[in-house]
């Protein structure tokens, strides 16, 4: 299961995400990413409370930042759980998303 | 994802397919499966084991009987005991990826003899666009410095260990771009997976280890 909201903070639409981003999460996870990319120019998805993350859950995050990417969006990730950011360590993910020990609003 | 590896790995002039790397072609469409079957919502993995979500059918013949092969064999967890079990296997992922282009009109099924008793079975293209939009979006993901699509991302992770890479871009380009190709290989779980998986199934055959369980 995942739990998605969203809130805005000093300009920043910010999506916190958790539970687990699995495959039965990813398109729940990918759409709220990709419509906050679509409707503001700066979003930050909040892991904090994110407690696993699967291919399938990657796939989505990394969609959601290239869909920020073509728009033109800033598209941050913050606050990352011990086992997300396992998991975002071994991808390499820092060298395509900006990566964020804590919100940057 | 089958397709597009066929695709690759066609010879435009020749018909036939090519690899740089022995058995190149045949990893590259066990790893091929793979994706399709994580695109199709069938199989997902963590940082270990590999997950079967869903075992109901996919509409490719190809990937419901890799699908029923993974369903029955509990035993086998990780990417790499099941790359290196499908390869095994030798079923024709080969023959039924290009009957499944012949069937799109992409590639045409030519038989001959050589020296009148050989047989020699040639595909050559019968449109070559499929093919060129597919290395135009190999060497896009690999030159430019944007994030690619999934689909490019799981490509390049496939070319780069499979020798394929090489049918798209010169020896100086690659080399040129050689720590964004490593990047983009380990950048999605399971197109990481798949890549070991396939370096370490090359590695053992080439050095007569037994194959692992």
């Amino acid at each position: 299961m995942i739990q998605l909201t969203e809130e805005t903070r000093s300009g920043w639409r910010v999506v916190s995400v958790s539970g687990r981003a699995d495959s039965e999460a990813a398109d729940a996870l990918e759409a709220a990413l990709r419509s906050a990319v679509e409707a503001n120019a700066r979003v930050a998805a909040d892991f904090a409370t994110l407690d696993y993350i699967s291919s399938a859950g990657l796939r989505a995050v990394l969609e959601a930042a290239r869909a920020a990417q073509i728009r033109g969006s800033e598209f941050a990730v913050c606050g990352l759980s011990a086992p997300v950011r396992k998991v975002f360590d071994m991808s390499g993910l820092h060298h395509v998303l900006r990566i964020h020990g804590e919100l940057p609003c | 994802m089958l397709e597009e590896v066929v695709l690759l790995a066609v010879d435009e002039t020749s018909g036939g397919l090519r690899s740089t790397r022995e058995f190149g072609t045949a990893y590259a469409l066990v790893g091929a499966v793979f994706f399709d079957l994580a695109l199709a919502r069938k199989i997902d993995t963590g940082t270990e084991a590999i997950h079967i979500l869903d075992r109901s059918p996919t509409g490719s013949a190809t990937l419901d009987r890799v699908l029923a092969a993974m369903a029955q064999r509990g035993d086998l967890t990780s990417v790499r005991q099941w790359i290196d079990e499908i390869f095994h296997r030798r079923d024709d992922l080969e023959g039924e990826a290009l009957h499944s282009l012949i069937s799109l009109g992409l590639l045409r099924h030519e038989k001959s003899k050589r020296l009148w008793i050989i047989d020699v079975e040639r595909f050559p293209m019968a449109d070559n666009r499929p093919q060129q939009d597919v290395r135009l979006r190999l060497a896009e993901a690999i030159l430019s410095d944007t994030i690619p699509g999934t689909r490019d991302i799981m490509l390049v992770s496939i070319a780069e260990p499979c020798g394929l890479l090489g049918y798209v871009l010169t020896e100086a380009q690659l080399a040129a771009r050689q720590q964004r190709i490593q990047m983009l290989c380990n950048l999605e779980t399971i197109s990481r997976k798949v890549a070991d998986a396939i370096r370490a199934l090359d590695a053992t055959l080439h050095q007569g280890i037994p194959r692992m369980m």
